[in-house]
């Protein structure tokens, strides 16, 4: 491994001997790893798999432009620097988990939440805490972990993220929410996953959560990623979600963040037959943001039904990755995606569908829209349709536009001052895709958010 | 009062002249109607009176109660009671007919210095004046104008307009696109506006809509400039013998 301030370099063998010099992210990264193995959780089964992931970043550093997942992200480009592993100590009295909640899903009764404040458990109640004393946190789980917790992360580990990402986040997560919604159950109000800084400064994060939905149970999933005290963080989130048979599971991730924050999350799931998900997330902010979802249909007769929407400014770096594994037939996805992008902000759509050879019947639609408010802000959609089965019905589309000239001179010619005009054309744009949250009080809390977010100067006259 | 005096008026992106030289009064209380065939500056007027851009006034003057229109904001110009109702109504995908209605309406009184209506009372108001315009309030819940059919999108606008409360109208041939029941609606509310207070211009391509709307005044429009005005039977004679005689004229 690398000394100090010396940039280590490393031979591969290719038809002709490549050198990857490694960037000052990428050594301190592994020599992170090095100082912390001894701590992190979980037996030798996890210790072997965290040494052979920390390997395989090794290997390929950071995700960057020459990766075709990774093309419009380059963190090898973009991240300058790791921050330091944040400890989870906190720094001082932040807000409390019912505060963050009244404040980002005001108006919501929550079943029930789990809060992580820089992956240290900060606290948990309703469902979370109601049936016996199972923890909800990884972290005291994974000494002992029950066999289809350790089954579940050892597939996630090994399949679920082997780019370098994904391969940091093996390396690294200490903690993560689990949950397992025994079959039947149906829960009507949201269950709710917080995930704050705790303070002290600039510092990095991994977590991994698992939730196991049983045959048939009810349930709405919502993960909120946000500051508490406004220290900036590098953020690895990944959730593996195995949803059963003839569940019904609908999942909101809110992501928020400043300019020197990055967040980096992936949700892996795999559906049952007869089930519906419905994921939506929403990303407000000025940082870097990547949004992955890996989903397989691994059973017939399911749903998928995606929205996204995002409103970024300033050189704000939003990114929405899909990929969609249709691996049995008779199934249907949906995905739209809705961004607003102002200033030199940039959004970023790839949505790949594959349609296994056996997955007949399959029908898959797809969109991606983006409302320019600033001549430098940019979107790049690439949508890739993989089609090997005869008897489907695939579609994609994508746009981006500015705002409509004539509409504004419609609701002028009505009276309404331009701000407010503009206000109104945006928030019908982003509005279709928040729509998609079939939850009253959700619906209405984020478009509360994206009403905040132009209120906050992003269409100024 | 509406005066238009010598107005020029060409498109911002090309080197083309619309209005050549038109000049036009309107009182208070009166309804003119302007006829004109196609080509001949019909819509630019009624655009250029609501303040759209894609138009460079030239010369001319062009002023509501003695106040210059000219350089005046869109929103402005509806606050001082400029009202056009569209040819080509507009859509607006994900907003709620009512929502638009209501903010259109709180943000004219607010700029006009009376109180915002509450939602109970904008909704008694809505519900009144809908209903006179055979509108169901299940449709204004709709985004505005989407999936409407023309006659619906032409009542639409009248609803506007009689919530905005308007005291220069424009209509913009309301009657395209109508068949004979909608445009006795249509008409009935525009009718129903007239007052002592209030002057409308009528553009039209066809004399019909002034059977139901019957004007003071009938101004023949062609090649950029007011070429006759008469009286209401300007307007069945124009229906007899065409717009040729003035086309003519203009060439």
């Amino acid at each position: 491994m690398a000394q100090d301030g010396v940039v280590e370099a490393l031979k591969v063998e290719r038809p002709m001997t490549v050198q990857i010099v490694r960037t000052k992210a990428e050594t301190a990264l592994i020599q992170a790893y090095d100082a912390v193995e001894r701590e992190l959780p979980g037996g030798a089964w996890l210790k072997a798999r965290r040494s052979a992931a920390i390997g395989s970043f090794a290997a390929q550093g950071l995700p960057n432009r020459r990766v075709e997942e990774w093309k419009y992200t380059d963190l090898r480009a973009g991240l300058k620097e790791m921050y330091p592993l944040a400890t989870g100590k906190v720094g001082g009295a932040g807000h409390s988990a019912e505060a963050i909640i009244a404040r980002i899903l005001p108006g919501v009764e929550a079943s029930g939440f789990v809060h992580l404040e820089d992956g240290r458990g900060a606290g948990f109640a309703g469902i979370f805490s109601s049936k016996d004393d199972t923890s909800p946190y990884l972290a005291d789980l994974l000494g002992s972990p029950p066999a289809w917790l350790r089954a579940e992360l050892e597939r996630g580990m090994a399949t679920g993220g082997t780019d370098g990402i994904g391969s940091l986040n093996a390396a690294f997560f200490a903690n993560g929410v689990v949950l397992d919604i025994p079959s039947r159950l149906e829960i009507d109000q949201p269950l709710v996953m917080l995930f704050t800084d705790g303070g002290e400064g600039r510092g990095s994060v991994f977590s991994r959560s698992v939730i196991r939905v049983g045959d048939g149970a009810k349930v709405t999933l919502v993960e909120v990623h946000c500051g508490n005290f406004a220290a900036a963080r590098q953020v690895s989130a990944a959730t593996q979600l195995m949803v059963g048979r003839g569940a019904m599971v609908t999942h909101i991730k809110f992501v928020e963040t400043e300019a020197d924050d990055v967040h980096t999350g992936k949700w892996d799931v795999r559906l049952g037959s007869e089930a519906t998900y419905r994921p939506f997330q929403m990303t407000l902010g000025s940082g870097l943001v990547r949004n992955e979802l890996a989903l397989s249909f691994d059973g017939q007769h399911s749903t998928l039904d995606f929205g996204a929407a995002f409103l970024a400014g300033d050189r704000g770096h939003i990114d929405t990755t899909l990929l969609i594994d249709h691996k049995v037939g008779h199934c249907t996805s949906r995905e739209l995606v809705k961004g607003v992008l102002d200033n030199a902000a940039r959004g970023i759509f790839q949505g790949k569908v594959i349609v296994q050879p056996n997955a007949q019947k399959t029908d898959g639609k797809q969109m991606a829209q983006a409302l320019m408010l600033s001549a430098d802000a940019e979107f790049d959609s690439k949508p890739e349709l993989e089609i090997y089965a005869d008897d489907v019905v695939c579609g994609h589309g994508s746009t981006s536009a500015e705002l409509d000239d004539d509409l504004l001179f419609y609701l002028r010619a009505r009276g309404i001052p331009l701000a407010e005009a503009k206000s109104l054309l945006v928030e019908s744009f982003i509005g279709e895709a928040i729509d998609k949250v079939e939850h009253d009080g959700l619906r209405e809390a984020m478009m509360g958010h994206a009403r905040r977010w132009l209120a906050a100067g992003h269409v100024g006259a | 009062m509406l005066e238009i005096k010598n107005l020029h008026v060409k498109l911002t992106e090309e080197d083309k002249a619309i209005l050549k030289g038109l000049s036009l009064t309107v009182p208070k209380g009166e309804v003119h109607a302007i006829m004109g065939p196609n080509g001949s500056g019909k819509s630019t007027l009624a655009h250029v009176l609501a303040g759209r851009d894609g138009y460079d006034v030239t010369d001319g003057l062009m002023s509501w109660n003695g106040e210059s229109l000219l350089g005046m904001e869109p929103e402005e110009r509806a606050a001082k009671g400029v009202f056009l109702a569209f040819q080509y109504p507009m859509e607006i995908p994900g907003v709620a007919g009512l929502t638009f209605l209501r903010t259109a309406t709180n943000a004219v009184r607010k700029k006009r210095g009376q109180p915002e209506l509450s939602t109970p009372e904008f909704m008694k108001v809505v519900r009144d004046k809908a209903s006179k315009l055979n509108i169901d309030i299940e449709m204004l819940k709709r985004p505005v104008n989407v999936g409407f059919s023309g006659g619906e999108k032409k009542r639409a606008e009248i609803l506007q307009m009689a919530m905005l409360e308007p005291t220069l109208c424009v209509l913009d041939e309301t009657d395209s696109g109508l068949d004979i029941d909608a445009m006795k609606i249509v008409s009935e509310g525009v009718n129903a506006l007239r007052s002592p207070d209030r002057a409308m211009l009528v553009i039209t391509h066809y004399q019909r809509l002034l059977d139901y709307i019957v004007p003071d005044r009938v101004h023949v429009l062609a090649d950029g400039r007011i070429q006759a005005s008469g009286g209401k039977e300007l307007a069945l004679e124009l229906e007899r013998s065409g717009y040729a005689e003035y086309k003519g004229k203009a060439a």
